[in-house]
């Protein structure tokens, strides 16, 4: 597996994202690359028997998609009311327009309150805001509750899916890494067993923490709360425990009535992992008796994709990761290899907003099936997102040299006839001689584990006007 | 960097980022309901069993035995039912249950599309008795059982209590290899007992899974 460290965005130019190559590593081993594929189709298929078990599915993501496109065309509105509520209701609200603002409030909280550990449950924002590996530079332990999420960080990797963070690990992996940091015995690799030792472990980690930092799966204008979804109940055991509670959100999680969180919750975990909600759905409208509750508003580049009048509407997305579970490409090249914090078909059209260069490769990472619009419960055109990425990738010549070249050359020829029965004799003289260079040179990647088909005697238009000499 | 610097230049930012408006609408939408439909209990029933749960129809007098349990007689428990004792001593350090065997509650309403029953308080050791003991059960009244989320949330007030939660089984994980696993950091248990309406109690017991 590679080893994904911790990167702070903020720092120097970082290399660009290789999705072609990750991918090719990814593949190498076949038998890992068919477990991974099938794990998540199992996942895929569940979230299709839970769709189809409501009548009304179809009508709930057209609601969805609706209100959350209402939500983001009057957001400004929405952040207003949600921010008054929320104070009103005894929080304290925060605004960070980037990623170092963002860590820079969570820390002067933890300074202030005197905190040194930290019991964080899932929040991919601030996976993107590179919040862990900030906080221990200034000493503090953080410790990621979510079981996923705490053996991706053992192992010192970022999680490969936003719902299942460690769904590219075996168990026995997981065992090796529970024996190195938990003491767990060598070889133990049953999962109730480790699953089991994790909850000892994270349970004194709970008890002792001085705060507690949650996402928002939604967070309601009308009301000034929020909610939170997990299975685990990890991020109550914070919330309950904790005398210091941090969430962060990302400003496009609002909503604007406590109603519409059925319309959300109905789909949300029936298209996440097919339950027809999460074990706890909890929704917070103040701090307990003697607890401090913060809300950091992050922006980080989210008002940059409002203004992307072809992207805007990638903000709708609930982070319910069916995207992921369904593209042929993410089952076949694992999280790690996109690179980014969200991976899959929503990441490669939420991140190149980000950099450009950098995630190039990544709108070219699908097949443009569709498959991931077609499940998206908030009704996100994935694939037509996808598909303008590529152009703007193209145009601003971020694409391989290679490919440019092939595509030019296409163009050229398909613009002189001439020249393009000339290139068509010569493919076929070739083909003859040489099948598997030409194929290779002729299609890129993809020829490497494809045979060409035996090449034709003659062009199609040779043909033609043999066997039809009666027509022009 | 001053706060104020970084709300106004947000809020300045999705001003003019703001897409052309689309308005919004109602947010609830009228269920499908097929003909040959379960009854709400029989519903909330199956969905609360798939979800782990056990859950048993009972009359209010058996709520103490069914709660205890029969055969164990547990040794920490937190209770907000009168039929049920709590042995713990007073504390207002949510801390202090860890060791929390049992936790009580009644619950105002359940969902029959999910199984899972509403548990609101502003009581912070009821909160915390909620995660931290290793059996839960909630009692809650057949006839309050409602189709939907929707129609849940036209009944309950979320911003009655700082804390409030959809609960539906007992906590749980797969995220080692998509192995589930009752009894992540939370209860390895919940039991609902549902208080039959006209001819429905006495015991009848909905077997776990």
């Amino acid at each position: 597996m590679s080893q994904r460290s911790f990167e702070l965005p903020v720092l120097g130019r970082p290399t660009p994202v290789d999705h072609p190559k990750a991918a090719r590593e990814f593949n190498a081993d076949v038998a890992r690359t068919d477990w991974h594929d099938e794990s998540l189709w199992f996942v895929r298929e569940k979230r299709d028997r839970a769709a189809a078990s409501v009548p009304e599915w179809e009508e709930l993501r057209a609601r969805a998609s609706a209100i959350k496109e209402h939500a983001l065309t009057h957001l400004d509105e929405y952040l207003v009311q949600f921010e008054a509520n929320a104070l009103a209701n005894g929080m304290q609200v925060h605004w960070a327009r980037d990623a170092d603002e963002h860590n820079r409030i969570v820390h002067g909280i933890l300074s202030e309150a005197g905190a040194r550990r930290l019991v964080k449950s899932k929040s991919m924002l601030t996976e993107e805001c590179g919040l862990n590996p900030y906080l221990e530079a200034n000493g503090i332990e953080v410790i990621d509750s979510d079981l996923g999420e705490r053996i991706v960080q053992l192992r010192r990797e970022g999680p490969s899916h936003i719902v299942m963070p460690a769904i590219h690990l075996k168990k026995e992996e997981v065992g090796a890494t529970f024996h190195e940091h938990l003491g767990t015995p060598e070889g133990l690799s049953e999962p109730n067993a480790l699953a089991g030792v994790a909850r000892e472990h994270l349970r004194e980690k709970f008890l002792a923490a001085d705060a507690t930092l949650t996402g928002m799966n939604f967070a309601v204008a009308e009301s000034g709360g929020f909610v939170v979804c997990t299975n685990e109940g990890n991020a109550d055991l914070g919330m309950a425990l904790a005398p210091v509670h941090i969430a962060s959100v990302g400003i496009e999680k609002v909503i604007p009535r406590v109603e519409d969180l059925a319309v959300f919750l109905r789909l949300l975990a029936r298209s996440a992992t097919g339950q027809a909600v999460t074990v706890y759905t909890t929704h917070v409208h103040g701090p307990r008796a003697g607890q401090a509750l913060h809300v950091v508003l992050v922006d980080n580049g989210r008002t940059k994709q409002l203004a992307r009048e072809e992207f805007w509407g990638s903000l709708k997305c609930i982070r319910c990761g069916a995207c992921m579970n369904t593209c042929p490409i993410y089952r076949r090249s694992g999280g790690h290899s996109y690179g980014s914090t969200v991976p899959g078909p929503i990441g490669s059209v939420l991140t190149p907003g980000l950099d450009l260069e950098r995630y190039a490769s990544l709108p070219f990472a699908s097949t443009l099936c569709g498959s991931c619009t077609a499940v998206c419960p908030v009704k996100i055109d994935l694939d037509r997102q996808l598909f303008r990425w590529r152009q703007h990738v193209t145009e601003a010549g971020h694409t391989p040299r290679a490919k440019t070249f092939a595509i030019k050359t296409s163009v050229a020829l398909f613009d002189r006839p001439r020249l393009f029965r000339a290139a068509g004799a010569l493919a076929r003289f070739g083909l003859r001689l040489m099948p598997g260079f030409i194929a290779r040179m002729a299609s890129g990647p993809w020829g490497r584990t494809r045979d060409v088909p035996p090449a034709p005697s003659q062009s199609f238009r040779a043909w033609y006007r043999t066997n039809r000499p009666e027509r022009p | 960097m001053s706060e104020l610097g970084a709300r106004e230049t947000i809020l300045h930012a999705v001003r003019a980022a703001r897409p052309p408006a689309v308005s919004l609408p109602a947010p609830r939408i009228a269920p499908a309901l097929a003909s040959g439909q379960p009854s709400l209990l029989d519903a909330f029933a199956a969905a609360a069993m798939a979800a782990g749960a056990a859950v048993v129809i009972a009359a209010r007098d058996e709520v103490s035995r069914l709660a205890l349990g029969a055969d164990l007689t547990p040794r920490n428990v937190l209770s907000t039912v009168a039929e049920v004792r709590t042995t713990v001593p007073p504390s207002q350090d949510p801390h202090a249950l860890d060791s929390l065997d049992l936790f009580v509650a009644d619950s105002p309403l359940g969902v029959a599309e999910n199984g899972a029953v509403w548990v609101a308080t502003s009581d912070v050791m009821h909160r915390a008795a909620l995660f931290l003991a290793t059996r839960v059960v909630i009692v809650v009244d057949a006839a309050t059982i409602v189709p939907t989320l929707h129609d849940a949330y036209a009944r309950i007030d979320v911003r009655a209590h700082p804390f409030g939660a959809f609960v539906a089984g007992p906590s749980k994980t797969a995220d080692i290899e998509q192995s589930l696993v009752i009894g992540a950091h939370g209860p390895k248990e919940l039991t609902v007992i549902v208080i039959g309406t006209n001819g429905e109690s006495g015991a009848q017991q909905a077997s776990r899974r």
